[in-house]
This record gives structure tokens, C-alpha cells and sequence, in this order.
């Protein structure tokens, strides 16, 4: 018990010794002192060395150094003009050979396509510039250091400011001799009144800042909720439900706009596109076979015939529901070619549209 | 706090799920039903001629091709009057546009080379309101004797092509030809294109024919022939015209013959000692086996598509009704429940239906069941209706109509299935007994 006292003591001691006595050994570092020599001298001395000294004599006949003789430039060689190609003779396509196929049922050429679908222009990207609105001009200008008799408009930014305006110097298209390209300047900043700060208007920007709003107050649960559930419970809930109302709400886009489609559009709808809709040359087999078509719609009420496709079918095979389907396609498209009648408020219900074609009711009758 | 979280978790899936009905809500669900049938309108013009010779041909190929399509009840031709666009280069691009104007919702573009003797017809079939071909071209090349079957074979693939069924324009019917009054008819085999064109006679007037059946490949005809005094089966070689008998039984009728699915077997009936049995017999063994040996009369027989049944009629319960066994013969179960008297039953190529006769009321029908004798559909209605035969594809049905009085015609008719386009085939004279070939190759 003692032993780790007086290791204690003997080691707090050392501390505080070095503490102490640790810095008298170092070197206190010493101020560098600069010493110049000075010398003496009289008031005539002086004048001497500062009255102005007599110019230079010109000497007349300098020896102007000799110009290089420049050799008369050779005539560039005459480039021969390079000997025509023969253009080789246009072999001339034999006319198609009528010859008889041998076999009896053989498909003929397929006829190049018959209508091309127009290209599709890309809208032409806007590269307009944002037109900005221009500074305002009633509002006063800003106080300009010098003042003018005529007041002087800011210069550019990057533009250099002289006493002389300098326009940019336009490259000599005609000579070859490469000249110094010159910067633009422009006269220092004026105006024509000084502005103190007197004169300045009062600005509009906020001399302070408003208060955050007071926080909503937490909606206070019922009495059965909150004898049934803990604090951290309570929050946890919140959170969760915090979340999934986010996304929610994130989903929102897709869900249909405006109110629903009523009875009566849906019917005079499908009123419009059954009377397009006939089955009399179809197999026995698709008519007893449901199909259900997937197509969009535009706004203007016309089908998109490109997105129609069949989704589903029951009652029947592959083959008698691709039937069936034709048969479903070409009723959407005639009479959807000068667009169905449905109410455009409520387009968000009806650009996606599902239709089960039923023909089976109608079959062996 | 762990129980915090799974509640928690709980209630957030909770709202997320409620709000996916939200989502699919954005695609209108509609469902329609009772859809028009209507012939769909098509358009055919004149076939293009390719050389001189070939512009004789070039029309009447298309209107047999547009009187094919027509004569389905499915197809309605667009007049020519009503044509915006002509056709005059079989690779022209095709003017959509023009024929949508006119409702033509298919349109069919052929072209017609000669060369000598030979004939080469080529057509596309278009989708108009799609704006594509629906399917290659084709061509085919036959003589100048065979350009009205080149013209069904265009139909035949244009058919096939819109419906999705099997096409029979390019088939034949065997039947027998009646001349003369009631009490004095003169009857003979005749056979002809299935729309009564090209009729050549097979037999002559001096003896009864009954019940012509064609041979599954259609090279064949069995019939029956009261040549010998009593009835008798044969055997009839299209080609050649010639004929055998098959080997009978010393004292017996035998009748309403039919060959199996592979054209080596033929079921008939047999009457001996007052009582009819159906019987099968290898055509190459003569060897008869009997499969029904009921006190009643069994008659009719006709084979399923697989050859593994067999649907006959049959008045064991005390009235004409229709049974099927299986092809060994053995326990028949009956399928006809309904009033009236059922007969010659035939079943369909396709296996799903039995055509039959009813007589009820007064009056005969044809109609068609399901092989369970479910969903019978009554098609026609008449004086006399009888003896159905199937379409190769079996969408169409041919029979015998007598008018009533003794003066009555009778003549042969087809009708769809659904028991529309009932239409009478043109034949000179009366016909009757319509027996359908299969699809030419």
C-alpha cells in the first residue's frame, strides 16, 4: 500500500520538477541586430551628387546594319493536271428472266412496302436561348465612381478600361501579314449626377428575418389508441405511416384523374365500338373464344394502333384467339378512325382501355 | 419496441396496398359482348393479265375467286362501280387509303401469265385496315383446263387466310342425278365441283344408285346398285370409271356404305332374315365382321375422324335414335334424346359434331349435336330434308331437299354450321345424296 504511494509521490514530483526546472536550459533565442556603414559628407558634395546630368551627345552617321537580300521566290512547279480515269462502262442491269417456276405453289416477291410510314420528325430541340427580362429602368442607376459630362454606360465585363475607346480591330482579310490582335476598351464608368447614399432609394430587401411558423400541434390520439400503445409505438406508426403516405402520394401520377368515367359513357363507348365489331367471317373456333385487347388512346379519342395487343383469351386455341383478335383489332381501328366521343375533362380514365371481346353468346345460333 | 416495429411495418403495408387499387384504376376495364356477324366486305378486282393471251382468264379467275368468298355467307363483295383505285401492275404498292374509303376490309390483288398451254396465277391478300399483307404471296400453275381450280385455291387461301379455318372450295361432291317425274325417276352417279361446275356422270340411267361415299383421298367412290335386282355395294374408281362389287353374302342386301378414316375398311349394313346389322369389312380381304347383333334395325354407320368409333342409328328403344360404339363393335350408348326420329347420322371431320336428319312435327331438319348429344341445333326446316355431308373443313353442310307434291324438285343445298347462308347448288336436273370429297391435292 505504501510502495504505491511513494511511486506516486516520487513520480508527481518528477513532473512537477521538470515542470520547474525543465526550461532553464534552453536557449533563449536573441534579437538579430542589422548594422550599415555611414560616411560623411559636405553640402556641396551633396549638391553635386543631385544636380541633373548634361544628355548624351547623338552621334549622326550610325551604320545602318544591312538588309538581307531576299532571293526571288521560285516559281512554284506547274502541277500537271492528273490523267482522266476512264470511267469504266455502266454494266447494264439484264432484264428479269421470265422464267416459269418450277414449282407449282411457290410465293411470289413480296411487293416493296406498300405504305411507308412517314418519318417521324424529332421535334427540333430548343436551343433558344431563355430570353431574360432587361434590367428595369426606372429604377435608379448605380452610383458611379466618376462623373462625366456625359454619363457612360457600364462597359462589358471583360472589357479593358482606357482613356481612349479602342473598337476591336477586324482581321485584314486582304493582307497576309499577320497583324497584333487589339483589345477592346472602353471609357472608365460615369454618370452624370453624383448619388450619395443619401439619395439612395430604400431597398426592398428584408431588413430582417421572420420567424419559422409555430409547429402544428400533434392531433391528440383517442383514448383507446393511447392506452394501448407506448410512446415509442406511437411514433414508430407515425413514421411508418409518414412513409407509405409518401409514396402514396408518389404514386398519385398514375392514378386516374377527375371523376370516373359513369355508366352512360362506358356504354355509348362500347355501343361505338361494337358496331364495328363483326364476327361473321371468323371460325366456329373463334367464336367461342374470349380475347382481351390492350390499347391507348389519345386525346383526340383515336386509338393508338400501334399499342393494340392482345393480353389474353380463354376458351379456345392459340390459333382461333388470333382470329378473334383481328377481328377485335379492326373494330377498335374503324370505327376509333375518326376518334371515339368521350369526355376529355376525364381523359386520365380513359387513356389506357381493356376491352374482353365475348363473341361466344352469338355462336350456333 | 421489436413489437413496435412489426406493427408498424404492419400498418405501412397496410396503406401502400390499399393504395394499389388506386393504380389500376388508371386503365379503363371494359367488357363487350353480342358482336355483329355480318360477311365481311372485301374487294377483288380484275386479275392483271400479263401477256395478251392470258386477259381471257384474268377476270373469270377473279369472279370465281369473289364467288367462292360470297357464296360462304362470310364475305360481301364491294361492287367494282364503287372502286376509287384500279389495279394495273401486280407490284404496285397498294393504295390503302382508297380502300379503306370503300369499307373494303380485305382486298385481294392477283396477276395472270400464259404461256401455251400453261397457266400461272399468282395473288396477295391484304389487310387493309391493318395496311399489311396478311400472309406471302402465292402462286399456282396448272393448263388451261384446270383455271377454275387454280381460281379455288386462291380462294381457298384467301378463306383460310381471314377465318382461320380450312378451306373446301377446292373439292368436289359425288351425287346422284335425278331425271324424270317421281314415280318414274332415272338416277345416276354424277360428280362435279363443289359449286355444281364441271358435272361428269359416273354410271348411266339403267339402274337405281344410292348413297355415293367418297374414299377418304377422294380417288374412290363406294355406292349402291339395285343392278342385280337387290341392293349391292361397289367400289368406283373416279379416274377410270371402273367398278367392282364387293364381295357379298348369298341372300342378303347390303347398303349405306362408307369407308374408314384410312380408306382400307368400309362399314355398311347388311339385312339378312329380316333383321339389318352393321358390319365391317377389309376391302382388301373381303372379310366381313359384324358389330352389332341387335333384333332391331342398325343402319347409317359412319366413322369418327380417328376411326376408333362409330355413330349409326338404331330404333332399339322403339324409335329411330343415334348410338355410338366403339369401330370393334360391342355396347352402343345413345346420344339423340329429343322428340322425333334421328337418322344418317355422319360425323364431323373436325370430331366435335354429328350431322344428322330429324324428322318432327311433320317435318325433317338437319341438324348438329355434340357427339354427347349435348347442344343439338336444328339448321333447316322442310318438306323433306336428308342426308347431310360434311365440308372438308367441317363448317358447311350439303343435303338433299324435296319439295312436297308430285311434281316436287329436289335439289342439293349447303348451309353454315351456324345455320345461316342457307343456299341451293346450281345442278342441271334434280340431285340428290350429296356426298363431299376431301380438299383436292
Amino acid at each position: 500500500m505504501a510502495t504505491g504511494h511513494y511511486i506516486s509521490g516520487i513520480g508527481h514530483g518528477a513532473l512537477l520538477a521538470w515542470a520547474l526546472i525543465g526550461g532553464l536550459f534552453s536557449r533563449v533565442p536573441e534579437d538579430k541586430m542589422e548594422v550599415a556603414e555611414v560616411s560623411i559628407i559636405s553640402s556641396e558634395e551633396f549638391a553635386a551628387l543631385s544636380a541633373p546630368q548634361p544628355a548624351p551627345d547623338v552621334v549622326p552617321d550610325v551604320p545602318t546594319p544591312p538588309q538581307p537580300v531576299i532571293e526571288d521566290t521560285p516559281e512554284p512547279p506547274v502541277v500537271e493536271a492528273p490523267p482522266e480515269v476512264p470511267t469504266p462502262p455502266v454494266e447494264e442491269t439484264p432484264p428479269p428472266v421470265d422464267v416459269a417456276p418450277d414449282v407449282v405453289e411457290a410465293p411470289p416477291p413480296l411487293p416493296d412496302p406498300v405504305e411507308q410510314p412517314p418519318e417521324v420528325v424529332e421535334p427540333p430541340v430548343d436551343n433558344t436561348p431563355v430570353v431574360l427580362a432587361p434590367p428595369a429602368t426606372t429604377s435608379s442607376p448605380r452610383p458611379a465612381p466618376r462623373v462625366a459630362p456625359t454619363p457612360v454606360e457600364a462597359p462589358p465585363p471583360d472589357t479593358a478600361v482606357a482613356e481612349e475607346v479602342q473598337e476591336v480591330a477586324a482581321p485584314d482579310t486582304e493582307t497576309s501579314t499577320p497583324s497584333e490582335v487589339e483589345e477592346a476598351t472602353a471609357p472608365e464608368e460615369a454618370t452624370d449626377a453624383i448619388v450619395t447614399e443619401a439619395d439612395e432609394p430604400p431597398s426592398s430587401a428584408p431588413t430582417r428575418s421572420s420567424r419559422p411558423a409555430v409547429r402544428p400541434q400533434r392531433p391528440t390520439p383517442s383514448v383507446e389508441t393511447a392506452a394501448a400503445t407506448t410512446d415509442s409505438t406511437r411514433d414508430a406508426i407515425a413514421e411508418a405511416l409518414a412513409e407509405a403516405q409518401q409514396d402514396t402520394a408518389a404514386a398519385q401520377p398514375t392514378a386516374p384523374a377527375g371523376p370516373p368515367m359513369t355508366g352512360g359513357e362506358k356504354d355509348a363507348f362500347l355501343v361505338d365500338v361494337r358496331r364495328c365489331w363483326n364476327v361473321g367471317a371468323l371460325s366456329t373456333a373463334a367464336l367461342q373464344t374470349k380475347v382481351v385487347v390492350r390499347f391507348e388512346m389519345a386525346q383526340t379519342g383515336k386509338p393508338n394502333v400501334g399499342s393494340i395487343r392482345m393480353t389474353g383469351f380463354e376458351g379456345g386455341s392459340e390459333a382461333s384467339a388470333k382470329q378473334a383478335y383481328e377481328a377485335a383489332r379492326r373494330a377498335i381501328i374503324r370505327c376509333g378512325a375518326t376518334g371515339y366521343k368521350l369526355p376529355i375533362e376525364k381523359y386520365e380514365q380513359w387513356k389506357i382501355i381493356n376491352i374482353t371481346f365475348n363473341p361466344s353468346n352469338r355462336s350456333l345460333r | 419496441m421489436i413489437l413496435s416495429r412489426i406493427t408498424a411495418f404492419l400498418l405501412a403495408a397496410a396503406v401502400v396496398l390499399m393504395s394499389l387499387p388506386m393504380a389500376a384504376l388508371a386503365e379503363l376495364n371494359l367488357e363487350l359482348d353480342d358482336p355483329n356477324i355480318e360477311p365481311m366486305p372485301f374487294a377483288v378486282p380484275t386479275f392483271v393479265a400479263e401477256n395478251a393471251e392470258a386477259s381471257a382468264f384474268a377476270n373469270q379467275i377473279a369472279r370465281v375467286v369473289a364467288e367462292d368468298l360470297t357464296g360462304t355467307g362470310l364475305f360481301r363483295e364491294i361492287s367494282k362501280d364503287a372502286y376509287i383505285s384500279t389495279v394495273t401492275n401486280f407490284n404496285s404498292p397498294v393504295q390503302y387509303a382508297d380502300w379503306k374509303a370503300i369499307n373494303a376490309q380485305a382486298l385481294i390483288v392477283g396477276a395472270v401469265n400464259m404461256n401455251g398451254n400453261n397457266v400461272t396465277v399468282k395473288f396477295r391478300l391484304f389487310d387493309v385496315f391493318s395496311g399489311a399483307a396478311l400472309g406471302d404471296g402465292l402462286q399456282f400453275g396448272g393448263t388451261t383446263t384446270s383455271w377454275r381450280r387454280m381460281a379455288h385455291k386462291v380462294a381457298d387461301a384467301a378463306y383460310s387466310r381471314i377465318t382461320g379455318e380450312g378451306a373446301y372450295f377446292d373439292s368436289r361432291v359425288v351425287f346422284v342425278s335425278e331425271t324424270g317425274p317421281k314415280n318414274e325417276r332415272k338416277k345416276r352417279l354424277a360428280i362435279m365441283d363443289y359449286d355444281g361446275a364441271n358435272v361428269q356422270f359416273l354410271t348411266d340411267s339403267r339402274s337405281l344408285v344410292l348413297a355415293p361415299r367418297f374414299s377418304p383421298t377422294g380417288d374412290r367412290v363406294l355406292y349402291t346398285s339395285y343392278e342385280s335386282g337387290f341392293p349391292k355395294i361397289y367400289v368406283l374408281d373416279v379416274a377410270s370409271v371402273g367398278r367392282r362389287a364387293l364381295a357379298d353374302q348369298p341372300g342378303t342386301m347390303s347398303f349405306a356404305p362408307r369407308f374408314s378414316p384410312n380408306g382400307q375398311t368400309v362399314v355398311y349394313s347388311l339385312s339378312s332374315g329380316g333383321n339389318t346389322d352393321i358390319y365391317r369389312m377389309d376391302i382388301g380381304s373381303g372379310a366381313p365382321v359384324r358389330l352389332t347383333s341387335e333384333p332391331s334395325i342398325e343402319t347409317a354407320p359412319s366413322f369418327s375422324p380417328d376411326g376408333k368409333q362409330i355413330v349409326f342409328e338404331s330404333d332399339r328403344s322403339g324409335n329411330q335414335q343415334l348410338y355410338i360404339m366403339s369401330a370393334n363393335g360391342g355396347e352402343a350408348r345413345r346420344i339423340s334424346f329429343g322428340t322425333g326420329r334421328y337418322g344418317t347420322p355422319v360425323w364431323s371431320p373436325r370430331g366435335d359434331l354429328v350431322a344428322f336428319t330429324k324428322q318432327s312435327g311433320g317435318r325433317f331438319h338437319i341438324g348438329v349435336m355434340r357427339v354427347d348429344g349435348s347442344d343439338e341445333q336444328l339448321l333447316t326446316s322442310s318438306f323433306l330434308d336428308e342426308g347431310p355431308s360434311w365440308s372438308p373443313n367441317g363448317r358447311v353442310i350439303m343435303f338433299m331437299r324435296e319439295s312436297a307434291g308430285a311434281g316436287g324438285e329436289v335439289g342439293l343445298y349447303s348451309i353454315d354450321i351456324s345455320g345461316r347462308n342457307l343456299r341451293r347448288v346450281t345442278t342441271d336436273g334434280g340431285a340428290s345424296d350429296p356426298a363431299w370429297s376431301p380438299l383436292l391435292k
